[in-house]
């Protein structure tokens, strides 16, 4: 099997004879297989082998970007045609740059212990129907039941025309569940997502059957014994999964430079945060958050970004205070600094832009216990349902899915629809102490037009706020 | 080429498969995204898919085979994957055709439209007009055909062709608008007056208050009223019923919305969703799913209406059935009219971000994005921000108080994923949240 080389490095001769400043040139071959679990019936499997080839140029200050998947010399010059002439097409008054990068000459794979192209099909099939029987079988009703296994081995070759060539692998696999738990007519639902960068041995090192079984046992105990969550003014003991999502929509989202600088206005918004306004203060002294596409085994894990630039890990946040954009070439040209390389594309058609990899708040030194005992009357979220925020990353709401009140440290009962309604300065502001129970878990980031759903990791340890509004 | 979709499934019944279904789908569209009012990159695809659907022994397998050179060799690849997946108890087959289908064709002015420059200038100069500072968008021309074949005796082609503008424009961070264009005929795009309403709203919109929380009587825009039906067409797919991820449930010939409110889907009607077929090939059509706020039927495929003892609405989706274009019949009422109705309420211009506490309850909520308008006796009082709707997706349409008599066509990138011909919508009581500072 080819593995792209051709095409791409003859597309990058080709565009510097067309009048290209700059040209980068990416094949991807990506295997995708998935299937869905309803109601313990599968309802198909999908496969695919998918590949092909974009082109993105700078010309005159302007890009533009074109991809086939129709791997014959004579597409690859028309496609290099159509970026270009796109590229002209677009009339800029002012120029768009590159900031200055080192040329990578490398290849990188993530190791699989057991590859994932060599377990079958009816395994993985009969792995994910253990889940459904288990929780099938708790003696409640599981009304509606939807697992998702999906796997994807992406090979990529990618260079441009100042002399980076990079070849990577990169197997990764997800599950997904999504459960409803009946009592009467009164309904709790919830569903999770699970990312692994590696093989086969990351649906072991998950301990699904008993983690789903664990969730169904929840809800069920939520919708029986829960009561409504109280309001007022009190403490929240936030568990992993909040503290990743509130990561990722509050701090990684706000800190995309494309953002802040306006290039994604009008589909996923703008920015909080104004291009200057690194050392602003979002948080208490507790606060790290960071972003980090170099974590092992996490779904966005990687060593070079789609624009052939090295993976390092960035502080968004640093004791509270806005400390580092996350930039692609062009947003670290715009705001005079170096690409921290968080440039990554869906798929070889679609331009590289400014995306979140594997974004988390930084463990502290608590143990969940510790953080409970200092709890007088409060509300220990462990986990949410619903959520939502405004496209300038200020307004969140997060609704609790199971949760609890805590009083004089202790967990009492379980309560439903707790939800905080905060501002992003005034959830992290509120955080007083952080535990040291990091986890992760994957999402997709939705981003750009066409739009990208993207793999991502959200992640924390458990954190307290202190003396917030919830209800 | 012309007859590899029919050869894909010639190759995958020889191999043993019961059901085979091919289309192949070329896609020559063309994007210029556009932010700080000029463009910021252009894209060109230049693709040729066949996306597949094999059924061997019960055993349903799905694929996009993208190398067109080697096709036999993937179909028996496929097939060999098939043959070790589990059975499909649910699956119902396929359509059986051949089928005769309305003559489309598309628009030849856009068609040969090679470059779309001029009407993200339109538009961004419009919005520009009316006092905006910053525009960003899409500008896109859609260019796709579908070769069809089916093993029950489908041929068909259909080549779709149109044309989108979306654009954001704004004064402030806290002060935008949003306006859409959509159109099948090159003579009928108006972007400008896509930018003329995004700048009119950001204007509007300067100043704005922190907003209160309580329930208001709102006026809703036909945007943000899209964001609504679309989630009521996507709730109503079959599948969408069978996996709790819809309201909908057990609920058809009961009351799901107010009796001002008649839903359709209609693939066949000019939209930029319009197709000839769906994907077993079963011609489009009207189909009413709300009528006079009664639950008439869900979206099905061959599958899901065997499941549920009744007849495909030709929605296919081999899997998932789905809207193609939601047809929301108009009220009698003028725009005017409805905001004159409002004596202490709001006006919401657009969304996004809508998610559910539980989807079979519809608990739901969503936040207002670009103009946020507080009216008094039925006039903008003030321009708000920062505030959440709360409230529930069949609470909310039961709440409809009356439509407006015109109808536009709303696709947008956060929440309406399908063409929305929609009315101005007043919807009583809505809850209204904020977050606390």
């Amino acid at each position: 099997m080819d593995d792209g080389t051709e095409f791409v490095d003859f597309a990058i001769d080709y565009a510097g004879k067309k009048g290209a400043e700059y040209t980068e040139a990416r094949y991807e071959h990506q295997e995708p297989e998935s299937f869905i679990l309803k109601n313990g019936v599968l309802d198909a499997l999908d496969v695919g082998e998918d590949r092909g080839v974009g082109v993105r140029v700078l010309v005159n200050g302007a890009l533009g970007f074109a991809a086939t998947n129709d791997l014959a010399k004579g597409s690859i010059r028309l496609i290099v045609n159509d970026a270009v002439k796109v590229a002209r097409a677009s009339r800029r008054r002012t120029k768009i740059r590159f900031a200055q990068e080192e040329a990578l000459a490398m290849n990188w794979s993530v190791p699989e212990e057991e590859r994932l192209a060599d377990v079958p099909v009816e395994e993985k099939i009969r792995g994910i129907a253990e889940v459904d029987q288990a929780v099938t079988s708790l003696g409640f009703k599981v009304a509606a039941r939807y697992f998702q296994l999906s796997s994807n081995r992406i090979t990529k070759y990618f260079a441009n025309s100042e002399g980076s060539r990079i070849r990577s692998y990169s197997p990764r696999l997800r599950f997904f569940y999504f459960l409803t738990v009946v009592e009467g007519t009164d309904a709790e639902q919830t569903y999770r997502n699970y990312g692994w960068s590696g093989g086969w041995e990351g649906i072991r090192a998950w301990g699904l059957k008993d983690r789903v079984v664990e969730e169904a046992r929840s809800m069920h105990k939520s919708l029986t014994q829960g009561k409504k969550s109280p309001e007022g003014k009190m403490d929240l003991v936030a568990g992993p999964q909040v503290a990743g999502i509130a990561s990722h929509e509050s701090c990684g989202h706000p800190m995309e430079a494309d953002r802040v600088l306006g290039r994604e206005a009008s589909q996923a918004g703008k920015s909080f945060i104004p291009p200057d306004g690194i050392g602003m203060r979002v948080g208490s002294d507790v606060v790290n958050v960071v972003d980090d596409p170099t974590v092992e085994h996490a779904i966005a894990y990687y060593l070079t970004d789609d624009e052939g630039v090295k993976a390092r890990r960035r502080y968004l946040y640093k004791e509270g205070r806005v400390t580092e954009f996350l930039h692609n070439r062009e947003t670290a040209a715009s705001l005079g600094t170096r690409s921290n390389g968080a440039a990554r594309s869906v798929n070889y058609n679609l331009e590289a832009i400014v995306r979140m990899a594997n974004t988390f708040v930084e463990p502290g030194d608590h143990s969940v216990e510790e953080l409970l005992e200092g709890v007088k009357y409060g509300i220990y979220m462990k986990s949410f349902m619903e959520w939502n925020i405004d496209d300038k990353r200020y307004n969140a709401k997060y609704a609790g899915r199971e949760a609890y009140v805590v009083e004089n440290g202790e967990i009492k009962q379980p309560v439903r629809n707790a939800i905080v309604e905060l501002t992003t300065p005034a959830f992290w502001s509120a955080v007083d102490a952080v535990g040291k129970d990091l986890e992760f878990e994957a999402g997709f980031c939705g981003k750009s037009d066409p739009g990208q759903a993207l793999d991502a990791s959200l992640g924390g340890p458990t954190i307290r706020l202190r003396n917030v509004y919830l209800k | 080429m012309e007859d590899l979709p029919s050869r894909i499934v010639k190759k995958a019944l020889a191999l043993g498969c019961q059901d085979a279904v091919a289309d192949v789908i070329t896609n020559r569209s063309y994007q210029i995204r556009f932010a700080r009012n000029e463009a910021v990159i252009g894209n060109r695809w230049r693709e040729r898919t066949a996306s597949v659907f094999f059924v061997y022994d019960k055993r349903v397998l799905t694929s996009d085979i993208k190398d067109l050179t080697k096709t036999d060799g993937a179909v028996e690849r496929l097939v060999k994957i098939a043959k070790g997946s589990q059975q499909n108890p649910d699956y119902a087959g396929i359509a059986e055709g051949p089928f005769r289908y309305a003559r489309t064709r598309p628009d030849l002015k856009i068609l040969a439209l090679d470059e779309g420059g001029k009407y993200v200038e339109a538009a961004v100069g419009g919005a520009l007009d009316e006092g905006a500072k910053e525009c960003a968008g899409s500008f896109w021309k859609y260019d796709v055909e579908h070769s069809l074949s089916t093993s029950n005796g489908v041929e068909a082609h259909d080549h779709r062709a149109s044309l989108y503008l979306s654009i954001r424009a704004l004064v402030s961070l806290e002060s935008s608008g949003h306006g859409i264009a959509c159109a099948t005929k090159l003579s009928r795009f108006d972007p400008e007056k896509a930018g003329h309403k995004a700048g009119r709203i950001a204007t509007l919109a300067m100043t704005p208050k922190p907003g209160k929380a309580g329930r208001f009587a709102v006026v809703f825009d036909p945007l943000i009223f899209g964001s609504l039906t679309d989630q009521v067409g996507g709730r109503l797919s079959a599948w969408a019923v069978l996996a709790g991820l819809s309201p909908f449930g057990k609920k058809i010939g009961k009351r799901v919305a107010s009796p001002a409110v008649t839903l359709a889907d209609d693939g066949s009607a000019d939209s930029i969703g319009r197709k000839r077929f769906d994907a077993e090939g079963v011609p489009t059509r009207r189909t009413v799913l709300v009528q006079k706020g009664i639950l008439k039927t869900y979206l099905h495929n061959t599958s899901t209406a065997r499941k549920f003892k009744t007849k495909t609405t030709g929605n296919a989706g081999l899997v998932y059935p789905d809207t193609h274009a939601i047809f929301v019949k108009p009220g009698d009422w003028t725009r005017d009219e409805l905001f004159s109705e409002v004596k202490d309420g709001l006006w919401l211009t657009n969304t996004w971000y809508t998610r559910y506490q539980a989807y079979v309850t519809g608990d739901l909520s969503t936040i207002p994005r670009d103009g946020i308008f507080h009216i008094r006796k039925g006039e903008v009082a003030e321009a708000w921000k920062d505030i959440r709707v709360t409230d529930n997706l069949l609470r909310m349409m039961k709440n409809v108080v009356a439509l407006s008599d015109k109808t536009e066509q709303m696709m947008w990138w956060g929440e309406v994923s399908a063409p929305n011909f929609v009315p101005y919508a007043l919807i009583k009581d809505v809850g209204i949240t904020r977050s606390a500072e």
